[in-house]
């Protein structure tokens, strides 16, 4: 992983990152300081994570876009000045992503994803895909993995969102709050003799890829029992994960009423195959997965952003290995899937 | 039409989006997503309201700002960047307080939601009942390390943001203070006390010298050591600290001399107090431990080294320099003000608790984590302020939609908890408190104090510090008697009268209402003999905060998570998961200075 950089902080490191050392101390800012990371697709989503992480203080951030900005883009898309609407995404983004963080290398990759051999994603210690298809995803996340790399990928559709996270066999550290009892002074009270202190204890998490993931059976009954747990936002990705792949694009707000008409038609079909409970995905989940929501952006982005900090200081359990944000009850929830 | 392509929201939203105008309260860490989201969602027509300006500790998520734009206002700038991601929108910006009359019940009125991105419960209470007489619609947003909530607030369908009592500011007594520190923050709350003593705004309840009415040492009081050097010691000699330090000319050696070795001689004295207890050692100035180490290797950043007692005095003296120079450049009469970013206001405090941690036995610590300790620094993160300003403004979304009722309190958790969520929504919206002594229709509330020495100056500060509001006026119930006014000059005269002498008795009571926060509220006064200042009453079965939970067994996380459920109090502010948004130390409105606040029937002055 992360190779701790033994330098010191300059002092404008420490007197910038203050906030953030008092929260996820010294080391996780010097491993931070030496992480390389990649920003597949910048649409909101990807604007919001690189935001987050450049903010961080890692060392490098390259984004990866070979798509031209769009007028919806803008919708969440603040990286990107207005005016280049047209001009390739990662590259009208560098300026403002550069002004956030000047600490941090920022650099713009305009090749698409299929044109770039597999060696190009592992010179990164951790990459995060967004706005891909199924089969990009799991290509990159299966190279990534094989050099023991990090892979996320999220999306964001309307207001609906998720990420995933690969990152294979992860060591970390887990601050762990205990109460103890102390005693100083003879008026010391029960109350005020308790003391809490934090122990740093040392823990692994094991990880499967995307495919797995994505190919949970969903007839094995302890699958089967979480369906009682009610949250179909699991089938929401698989039907616009499908949807992508069938029509070579997103939900088009200029064809909502088509497009939506095919997203029911496709989560009946889902409904079918699997046997899940009749009404089980309900229509208003499908029906606001238009463009990308700046608010569901944030959330996501703010999401994986943290991931990413969690998995390259490796401090604090990352969650494995899907979450998911419903908009409808607005809960956010992680759960394991394919393993 | 500002939304750019049509589809992306139901036409009942797109409509009521482009016909809103929202007031965003704060430009801080949150308050900068906030207006991100909202800007590039096509809300257009936004005010923002901040009075600070940029530091450099902010550039880390604040992200709106960046380096150049250090010291200039946090609203301003915040207007320009968030226009370039959409100049379609409308922003005014206010540098200024949101306390003020520039901004009454007529000017909240016009907002479709008002969204708090606050950092301090003083200006938090106030937009609170602005809101409240204004009866619009308030999203209260918080953020603290990795945890965050977002809350609506509206007037007779959710709880405000008074209707629970917040546990008062953590207090420690006095003699704690002054005679038998015992952790590593009493020391630093004497460094601070001493910082205002010498050099800051004096306050006698910010006395730093040996307390000789401690009733542990009752009777015999260090009745030696009082004939033996009753004049160096502060409650024997009437003259203030601050004179007497002005006398020497600061002289380092002086001042180490009286507070670390003299004043420590005295308390040794107190017998009483170390009967049980480790006693203390004197320091002398030229014989100070540390002084022929070689520093030993240290790794992390330089403010992260502990110093020895030796390097103590030598910052104390220096930062003493410092202080003395900075005061005399003032006008006569002004004071200095504690500020944990300004070097040698910081040195000063860590030199100072440092070596009273020494003498008094109790671990020393380095400057950066006195820091956080004396400036209570929360500490902000770029990512948890956008996951709860994205959740604030999709809020907002569904309140626009009209669904009020499905906008439940969201909370971020730090760690997901056992069903694995990790923001997790309330299942409904918490009703008001019909006791609340703010939102409930015909407000009231007890005022506990002895009428015979609480002066009508004390009872302003008791309206102002203890009901919050800003300029109040009180008359009494069923005569129409004004008894403070608060137009200049017209009750001042009886400023030093006591409550008895102005005429008022045991359970008369008081109708004290603030125009500016549209505000009134019933007083009962309440006779008690043994009350010093003053103390908040509420109705009977208003809970006190109540003690902290155990965390559940599978709970592995800091004392700081927020607690969700309906049953939440915001009890939990001593470790800050209250909505407190972002880690400056309420510089921009005083916090209350009385030892008790709010409605704590606690007596904290233990001695
Ligand atoms: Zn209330």
């Amino acid at each position: 992983m992360v190779e701790n950089n033994e330098v010191e902080l300059s002092e404008a490191e420490a007197e910038q990152y203050d906030r953030q050392i008092r929260l996820w101390g010294l080391e996780s800012q010097k491993r931070l300081r030496a992480s390389k990371v990649l920003i597949i697709g910048l649409c909101g989503l990807g604007a919001e994570t690189a935001k987050n992480i450049i903010l961080s203080g890692v060392k490098s951030v390259c984004l990866l876009d070979n798509e031209k900005l769009k007028e919806i883009d803008l919708y969440s898309q603040f990286l990107t000045p207005p005016d280049k609407v047209g001009e390739n995404r990662a590259e009208a983004s560098l300026q403002r992503a550069r002004a956030l963080n000047p600490m941090v290398d920022v650099t713009a990759e305009t090749r698409a994803v299929d044109d770039l051999p597999d060696e190009y994603f592992t010179t990164f210690d951790i990459v995060c895909a967004t706005g891909l298809k199924q089969e990009q995803l799991e290509r990159i996340n299966n190279v990534c993995r094989d050099s023991n790399k990090k892979f996320l990928c999220g999306d964001v559709w309307g207001m609906f969102g998720y990420m995933f996270a690969d990152l294979v066999d992860h060591e970390y550290s887990e601050e762990i709050v205990q109460h103890k009892a102390v005693k100083r002074g003879p008026d010391d009270t029960e109350k005020n003799a308790r003391e809490t202190v934090s122990i740093t204890v040392k823990r692994r998490a094991i990880y499967v890829p995307l495919q797995n993931a994505l190919s949970a059976d969903w007839r094995r009954p302890e699958l089967r029992s979480r369906l009682r747990r009610g949250d179909p936002s699991y089938f929401v990705l698989k039907i616009l994960l499908r949807f992508r792949d069938e029509y070579n694009r997103n939900p088009d707000p200029a064809k909502r009423k088509s497009d939506t008409e095919t997203l029911l038609r496709m989560r009946d079909e889902l409904v079918k195959e699997l046997s899940l409970p009749a009404g089980f995905i309900s229509d208003d989940l499908l029906t606001d997965v238009y463009g990308i929501v700046a608010g569901a952006a944030a959330v996501v982005g703010g999401v994986i952003g943290q991931e990413v900090v969690k998995a390259v200081s490796q401090r604090e359990p990352p969650h494995n290995n899907m979450f998911f944000f419903n908009p409808v009850k607005c809960v956010g929830f992680v759960e394991l899937y394919g393993q | 039409m500002v939304a750019r392509v049509a589809g992306v929201f139901d036409e009942k939203l797109t409509e009521a989006i482009a016909n809103s105008k929202i007031l965003v309260v704060g430009a801080g860490g949150i308050g900068c997503e906030i207006l991100k989201n909202l800007v590039l969602t096509g809300f257009p027509q936004i005010e923002i309201i901040d009075l600070d300006t940029i530091d450099v500790s902010n550039l880390n998520r604040q992200f709106l700002f960046h380096k150049e734009h250090v010291g200039k206002s946090k609203a301003q700038v915040a207007k320009d960047s968030a226009l370039s991601f959409n100049p379609n929108v409308n922003i005014i910006a206010h540098h200024d307080s949101v306390i003020s009359n520039d901004y009454g019940v007529s000017y909240f009125k016009q907002f479709n939601i008002v969204m708090n991105a606050l950092d301090n419960r003083v200006a938090r209470n106030h937009v609170n009942r602005m809101c409240l007489a204004a009866n619009v619609p308030l999203i209260e947003t918080g953020t603290a390390g990795y945890a965050g909530q977002v809350e609506l607030i509206k007037k007779g369908l959710t709880q405000c943001y008074e209707c629970q009592p917040k546990a008062p500011q953590k207090t420690f007594p006095g003699c704690t203070i002054r005679n038998t520190p015992s952790e590593p923050i009493h020391c630093i709350v004497w460094a601070k006390h001493l910082f205002n003593q010498l050099f800051g705004e004096e306050d006698p309840d910010q006395d730093v010298s040996p307390d000789t009415a401690d009733p542990e040492a009752a009777g015999e009081a260090g009745a030696s050591a009082l004939s033996s050097e009753g004049t160096t010691s502060g409650n024997v000699e009437r003259k203030s600290t601050r004179q007497w330090a002005a006398d020497t000319n600061y002289d380092a050696e002086k001042l180490f001399t009286k507070l670390f070795g003299d004043d420590i001689r005295y308390l040794l004295s107190m017998e009483n107090l170390w009967k049980k207890r480790r006693p203390p050692t004197p320091l002398t100035w030229d014989n100070l431990p540390g002084k022929d180490d070689t520093p030993a290797q240290h790794s992390g950043l330089p403010d992260q080294r502990v110093w020895s007692v030796h390097e103590c005095a030598q910052v104390f003296a220096a930062s003493c320099k410092a202080l003395q120079a900075d005061l005399a450049g003032r006008p006569e009469g002004d004071h200095l003000v504690w500020d944990k970013d300004e070097k040698s206001a910081m040195d000063f405090v860590t030199a100072c608790a440092n070596i009273r941690a020494y003498i008094f036995n109790i671990p020393t610590k380095s400057r950066f984590e006195i820091k956080s300790m004396a400036g209570n620094i929360i500490p902000a993160i770029a990512t948890a302020n956008a996951i709860v300003a994205g959740l604030a403004v999709l809020r907002a979304q569904s309140i626009l939609r009209g669904h009020l009722a499905a906008a439940t309190s969201v909370y971020l958790r730090p760690k997901v908890n056992h069903r694995g969520q990790l923001f997790v929504p309330e299942k409904t919206l918490t009703p008001p408190n019909p006791k609340c002594y703010v939102c409930a229709p015909k407000p009231e509330v007890g005022l506990a104090c002895n009428l015979k020495s609480l002066t009508l100056k004390e009872l302003t500060t008791a309206f102002k510090d203890g009901l919050n509001m800003q300029a109040p006026d009180a008359t009494v119930e069923g005569k129409g008697l004004v008894v403070l006014s608060s137009e200049p000059g017209e009750t001042d005269h009886n400023n030093d009268k006591t409550l008895e002498q102005i005429g008022l008795n045991d359970g008369c009571a008081l109708l004290v209402d603030d125009f500016l926060q549209n505000y009134e509220v019933r007083v009962r006064l309440q006779q008690e003999d043994e009350e010093k200042t003053w103390r908040l009453v509420t109705d009977a079965d208003a809970p006190m905060p109540a003690p902290k939970e155990e965390k559940p067994a599978n709970g592995s996380n800091g004392a700081d998570e927020p607690k969700p459920g309906p049953s939440r109090t915001r009890a939990d502010s001593d470790s800050d998961m209250e909505i407190i948004e972002e880690d400056e130390d309420e510089t921009t409105v005083k916090p209350p200075k009385r030892r008790r606040t709010e409605m704590s029937d606690e007596v904290v002055e233990l001695c």
